[in-house]
């Protein structure tokens, strides 16, 4: 199974972009050979996703990476570092490269993941997307579902 | 004696939110010693206003990452109260199972990665990778199969969508349900290795006592996380009832200087709402199998040593997974099959409580004759603990003192009894936050 997954707050703002381009996936039935998956603030449940069967995972987070408002870019976990001091593992400290980390090394197996990364404008709290980032959920979708399909 | 500590902790580790501790003893006397909670407002009470009775749970369920699913349970209750809806057998059931895994859920997250550290030593979870390898991979294993239980029935763990008014959406066959049995069946050695790992944690859990009063919903067929009525249990054992519709005679919430969040308190100047206070009120109606864990635990009503909110919360998870083996059972047996989501008789006010991990929570809305939202009330939890928190504090550090306790040996006893609390704040942002090296 391919999975297209979505993080985020979904009333921190932008922060929530993760969660509303799978609502917007699901609202307009675009699933096509892979599941969308909402997986709110919760990312310690990618585990339950890590299995042989798992073949690719997309997924779609806010994330700061001193662009402009509203810019993607997909990158591997290896190819990041993480600028997140965390002390524990809470749904609030944890990130998914944390939780990334964990599996690994309590020896689950990895499938080939992609972040989709957003950059976000405000983290404040607010049910609403800046306009930002808001205009371009169709665009975001589409970018994540062709992305998704071209890996292996 | 401890003469002088100066203690701020600002922001508490593994917690779901933000909390400071703050503590000024001076020459031996206790200058300073708070609580604080500076979380700001969120405004959801405002945010379901003008909503279609439709759209309210799904708007509420973002309250809580961790507690999406009892938020939503007590949205659409408080919501079928309002509206004159009774459900079936079968929803109930349905419910019950649903609660149960996240509870099991939210617990195992508790137990493993937020307090075991405290309990090893360690400071956090991310050390136990290399030195209990099998232990962590054992709390994966239980948060996995938890969050599987909970889409089944949920449709998915975080932000359900299956509960709406009425009834559910759908429901899952008799082949899942069977499934789910079987994969709840091959958790029972990992549910055994927990009990274990937490008996041989017990002698670090420190030994303190203040009684308070506890207040869980409770009522006469079982355990009651999903519904009851609301009881209180004094430190004597003395109990109340009180209809749901009155939750604002029990919580009688007001303001402090050092919190945004709003405290509560009903007979006794604080109370505490959440495992340990389930359990004083509700023990006597706890499965066999989880009595006996209570038993290997040490533990009876009234238990009035919050540390031990986490030994609770180990007799729930085993409490869950039992009543959901019944569950399940009584489902396969009188079959699972669709039903019309029960239409609403009336347009009124209506209150709705559920147990969620951390205690009672109330859910109250308003609907016009069209259907639409125009005044909603939540209490959450964590909320009604903070007084209770506090209390603890004022007992706990003079006792410290006297014990001659090191500065950080009391930030650390008083870590470790807000994070027993399992207190969920609010919720924060998830962003990632890197630099590319490619």
């Amino acid at each position: 199974m391919r999975y297209l997954m979505g993080l985020g707050n979904y009333t921190a703002g932008d922060d929530a972009i993760g969660v509303r381009v799978i609502e917007y996936i699901a609202e307009h039935n675009l699933e096509d050979g892979f599941r969308a998956i909402d997986m709110g603030a919760n990312s310690l449940n990618l585990v339950a996703y890590l299995d042989p069967d798992t073949t690719a995972i997309l997924a779609i987070d806010a994330t700061k990476m001193g662009e402009a408002p509203g810019e993607v870019a997909f990158f591997t976990p290896n190819e990041v570092q993480s600028h997140k001091e965390l002390r524990g593992l809470s749904t609030h400290e944890g990130d998914l490269l944390t939780v990334l980390e964990i599996a690994k090394q309590a020896g689950y197996p990895i499938p080939p993941i992609v972040i989709m990364g957003i950059e976000p404008k405000s983290l404040q709290p607010s049910m609403d997307l800046t306009p930002e980032l808001g205009k371009k959920i169709k665009h975001y979708s589409e970018l994540a579902i062709s992305h998704l399909k071209t890996m292996p | 004696m401890t003469v002088n500590a100066h203690i701020h902790v600002h922001h508490l580790t593994r917690v779901e939110g933000h909390g400071n501790i703050v503590v000024n003893v001076n020459n031996g006397k206790v200058e300073k010693c708070e609580w604080q909670v500076p979380e700001a407002p969120r405004f959801f009470e405002a945010m379901v206003r003008g909503r279609h009775y439709s759209e309210v749970a799904r708007i509420t369920s973002r309250i809580c990452g961790i507690c999406s699913v009892g938020h939503t349970l007590a949205s659409v209750k408080a919501s079928e109260t309002a509206l004159g809806i009774t459900v079936t057998p079968q929803t109930i059931k349905l419910r019950e199972l649903l609660k149960h895994a996240e509870n099991f859920d939210s617990h195992v997250l508790h137990v493993y990665m937020l307090v075991a550290p405290d309990l090893l030593g360690a400071p956090s979870v991310f050390p136990l990778v290399k030195t209990h390898g099998d232990v962590v991979a054992r709390a994966l294993r239980l948060k996995r199969a938890a969050h599987e239980w909970g889409s089944l029935i949920g449709g998915r763990t975080t932000h359900p969508t299956t509960p709406v008014p009425g009834g559910f959406a759908s429901v899952p066959t008799h082949a899942e349900l069977k499934a789910l049995k079987e994969k709840l069946l091959s958790l029972a050695p990992d549910l055994t290795a927990t009990l274990e790992t937490v008996l041989a944690l017990a002698p670090n859990i420190p030994a303190f006592d203040r009684k308070t009063e506890y207040i869980a919903l409770s009522n006469d067929q079982n355990y009651g996380l999903y519904d009851g009525v609301v009881q209180s249990t004094l430190p004597d054992g003395m109990k109340q009832r009180y209809p749901v519709a009155d939750y604002r005679k029990v919580t009688n919430e007001y303001v402090v200087p050092q919190s945004t969040a709003k405290y509560a308190k009903n007979k006794l100047p604080s109370y505490a709402a959440g495992a340990l206070a389930r359990f004083n009120n509700n023990f006597e109606r706890l499965t066999p199998e989880a009595k006996g864990v209570a038993a290997k635990l040490g533990m009876k009503p009234v238990c009035g040593n919050p540390y031990l909110n986490t030994a609770a919360q180990v007799v729930e998870i085993v409490e869950s997974f039992y009543d959901s083996l019944r569950i399940i059972d009584e489902l396969l047996t009188t079959g699972v099959k669709h039903e019309e989501l029960v239409k609403p008789t009336k347009f009124a006010t209506g209150a709705g409580a559920t147990e969620v991990p951390r205690g009672i929570l109330f859910h109250e809305y308003t609907y016009d004759q069209d259907g639409m939202c125009t005044a909603g009330n939540c209490i959450i939890p964590t909320n009604q603990n903070h007084a209770n928190i506090q209390g603890d504090f004022d007992k706990l550090v003079p006792e410290l003192i006297a014990k001659n306790a090191t500065e950080k040996q009391m930030e650390l006893a008083l870590e470790m009894l807000v994070r027993a609390y399992d207190p969920c704040i609010s919720c924060s942002t998830h962003y990632l936050d890197v630099t590319f090296v490619r």
